[in-house]
């Protein structure tokens, strides 16, 4: 009783909190849960309407009150924390003995729906959203076999939040899983609400430029990792299978291309790399071909582009930053818009600047087809957070294109290529195509 | 780490020289430079396309040095732009420079890098302020015709010779190559007249060929591309496939080489009904009496324009090789014969 007591307290100043008596026969008993977690009419209905069949057959009312739910010690820590869980706690006045219920939730998710992020042309559409439960639904549903481990972890010591880990018993990568497993248990305690606290726990490092996991919306995209022998974190509360290790073959890999003919599979896969090496080449190319290497362009070339630079005030690396500056700006601005508004400004910025940017003799013609194709190639790679890296490593290979010219290109893609060889990810390397066969 | 990085990039901006760099459009392209000599001096002319909005043509410039390259850095001074040969495609010299020698322009562009090797060496029949007066006419078109004459996929013709920078380098410092360049001067009609070719022995040109006689240096030297041939006034054919096998021995301490020459053609247009064997003979007998003319007059000049020291390598030792054109390119005996194959599935209907 006591308890009780003190757990009314702790919530007297909750909007949300519900204590009520409901009288069986001759026994009391008190029902107290929060009502934005608990759909509470049904949840009343379901525990009164068991106990009411009980009493009118005659059976040992406290018996059947115990087995409705799980029977937890009445203290108030245990209870409070029990409530906060969503769980619907009943007490029997009488005797004292708690009972956890697991109650009616109250719907906190929008329903499955078409994903946001990802677009898919061959294969299904619903996608994972905010709901556990719901991912989990829809991967078990994907890949229905008991092969499929999950563990869950409780994570945080001021907020809790849960992480389920999803692998393949059989076709994991043990030493991955046990590096996995290994961070998770030993940094229980860290409070996990972002993906940066995650990357923290499984310790990858701040200065990472490419993305050392890859978020999936649909669930064949994680069941296809997990197939490969990959793990899927699911978050509570992040709307996407988190797949780790991301490799490189994730840039041009999807599993929408299944669902195509193979030699389309193969060509898509091609033109995801063209699309990878044209926007991370082609602005430096430019500089270098304009400022530093001239001698490269056929002559015809060379004429027509010294005209379209013809007044322009600049050095090619500052007209190409500029407008590729200005083109990182109206990509981060969409994100931030209404989705009514967006497009206008997509058409204020792509046509009306684009067009007025060189009537004012600000850049060449040319740069608008550059930074037009640089960017248009950027979205053709797989997965948005692959192409921050891109994104990123473009302006390397601007800048030693302009000290170097085309050298300083070939330089750039050499330092790039180092840098991704040496990344690991859970004692995965980055640039491995084929999963060495275990012992 | 930070401090190896930090110092590569401090390395890299200083070292790299980058603000030297100059935008393209502050760079003067010439695509033709012209190099007349008189009396131990130079006189440049760089024919440079404007870089304007309308495309208005090209502009020429002229200065006179002791030196090329002098005289190159007077216009370069002169001009709001830096002069970059790096476009360079077609260097024009007058008679009187390739009579007295090429070698040395040729040393100083291969070594120096500012030309490309494959720009190509054209020798012009007139004084070259006039060629380039005359070209310069705006009536003639854009201002890029001695550019376009002579690409492969535009203007050129197999009746052009076509030589790059590192060919006749190549002819100076071999004992047994040698090369024609193309004599052109402005013409009546049209911007640019080819008017046969020049050989050059050692850089020096020493005699010339006709048109026709270019032509079937080109087939001999396995460049005919399409190239149009008539027929004593009975027909004309057009070449579509040549191939030539030559035999190489010495017969008794002589070069003797034999050459067999494969041709197909097609019939382009026939006069008073010829025969397919009429044609072939005559076809046979003019190529055969052409190119024994052109054997004879690089006998005669001594220089090995087809390269026949080539097929003696292996017989004649280092010392012997280096007096090829003089001792033993007079003393080969040439033996040609052409074989022809009139493919006569095309445009004409002839009698067998």
């Amino acid at each position: 009783m006591a308890a009780m007591d003190e757990v009314r307290t702790h919530f007297s100043s909750y909007p949300d909190y519900v204590n009520q008596q409901v009288q069986i026969a001759t026994e009391t008993f008190t029902i107290t849960g929060l009502k934005s977690l608990i759909n509470f009419p049904q949840t009343i209905y379901m525990v009164r309407d068991s106990l009411l069949t009980a009493s009118i057959n005659k059976l040992e009312l406290v018996e059947v009150f115990a087995g409705l739910g799980q029977t937890v010690p009445a203290e108030t820590t245990g209870l409070i924390s029990e409530i906060l869980d969503g769980m619907l706690i009943a007490m029997h006045n009488a005797s004292g003995i708690c009972v956890s219920i697991y109650p009616v939730p109250q719907p906190n998710s929008r329903p499955i729906s078409m994903p946001i992020m990802e677009n898919n042309v061959g294969g299904g559409n619903s996608a994972f959203n905010e709901n556990l439960e719901a991912n989990i639904i829809l991967l078990r549903s994907h890949l229905n076999t008991s092969d499929l481990q999950m563990k869950n972890y409780v994570m945080g010591n001021l907020v809790k939040s849960n992480v389920v880990v999803c692998y393949m018993e059989s076709l994991i990568d043990k030493q991955m899983l046990g590096n996995l497993t290994h961070k998770l248990e030993s940094k229980q305690s860290t409070d996990i609400s972002n993906i940066k606290e995650l990357s923290s726990v499984l310790e990858f490092s701040n200065f990472s430029l490419v993305t050392h996991y890859m978020t999936y919306e649909l669930p064949q995209n994680a069941a296809k990792a997990l197939k490969d022998g990959k793990a899927v974190l699911f978050q509570e509360r992040l709307p996407f299978a988190i797949v780790l290790p991301s490799l490189i073959s994730d840039l041009f890999v999807t599993e929408d291309d299944t669902n195509h003919p193979p030699i389309y599979t193969w060509l898509l896969r091609s033109l995801r790399l063209i699309g990878l090496l044209t926007t991370l080449i082609v602005p430096g190319l430019y500089v270098a071909l304009v400022s530093v290497n001239p001698d490269v362009l056929r002559f015809e070339l060379a004429h027509s582009i010294a005209r379209s630079r013809l007044d322009v005030p600049y050095p090619a690396i500052v007209e190409a930053l500029l407008l590729l500056i200005i083109m990182e700006l109206i990509m981060e601005a969409i994100i931030r818009l209404p989705s009514s508004i967006g497009p206008t400004v997509t058409m204020v910025g792509g046509i009306v600047l684009g067009q007025a940017v060189v009537d004012a003799k600000l850049v060449s013609n040319l740069l608008i087809i550059i930074v037009a194709a640089a960017t248009i190639a950027n979205a053709a790679v797989v997965g948005f957070r692959n192409s921050y890296a891109l994104r990123l490593l473009k302006y390397l290979l601007l800048f030693l294109a302009a000290f170097l010219g085309v050298l300083g290109l070939l330089t750039g893609l050499v330092i790039i290529c180092a840098y991704v060889a040496g990344i690991r990810t859970l004692g995965v390397p980055y640039l491995q195509l084929i999963k060495p066969k275990g012992e | 780490m930070i401090l190896r990085i930090l110092t590569a990039v401090l390395m890299m901006t200083l070292l790299s020289g980058c603000w030297d760099n100059k935008d393209i459009n502050h760079r003067a392209l010439p695509i033709a430079m012209g190099i007349s000599y008189q009396e131990g001096n130079y006189e440049v002319f760089l024919d440079i396309p404007k870089v304007t909005e309308k495309n208005e043509g090209i502009q020429v410039i002229s200065a006179k040095g002791d030196t090329i390259s002098s005289a190159i850095d007077h216009i370069s001074m002169n001009l709001e732009d830096q002069v970059d040969l790096l476009h360079l495609k077609v260097i024009i010299v007058d008679k009187a420079f390739a009579t007295r020698g090429l070698d040395e322009i040729t040393a100083s562009i291969i070594r120096s890098r500012q030309v490309s090797p494959k720009t190509m060496f054209v020798i012009c029949d007139e004084p070259l302020n006039r060629f380039f007066e005359r070209i310069n006419n705006p009536s003639n078109g854009d201002g890029n015709e001695i550019y376009d004459f002579f690409q492969k996929n535009a203007g050129w013709n197999p009746e052009i010779a076509y030589t790059p920078v590192w060919k006749l380098f190549r002819g100076i410092h071999s004992y047994t190559n040698d090369v024609v360049l193309p004599i052109i001067q402005s013409g009546h009609s049209t911007a640019i007249q080819s008017v046969g070719a020049g050989i050059l022995k050692n850089g020096k040109m020493v005699e010339r060929l006709t048109n026709e006689q270019t032509l079937l240096y080109n087939v001999f030297d396995g460049n005919s591309m399409q190239g149009k041939i008539e027929v004593m006034g009975k027909a004309t054919v057009q070449i579509v496939n040549s191939r030539i096998r030559n035999q190489s021995r010495f017969v008794s301490q002589k070069p003797e080489l034999n050459s067999k020459l494969y041709l197909k053609v097609i019939v382009m247009d026939a006069i008073g009904n010829p025969s397919m064997e009429e044609i072939k003979t005559e076809l046979q007998g003019l190529l055969q009496r052409v190119l024994n003319e052109i054997f004879n007059k690089i006998q005669r000049v001594q220089a090995d324009i087809f390269g026949i020291g080539q097929h003696f390598r292996d017989n004649l030792s280092r010392d012997e090789l280096a007096q090829w054109r003089t001792e033993y390119l007079p003393q080969v005996k040439i033996k040609l014969e052409v074989h022809t194959i009139i493919r006569n599935t095309g445009n004409l209907k002839l009698p067998e």
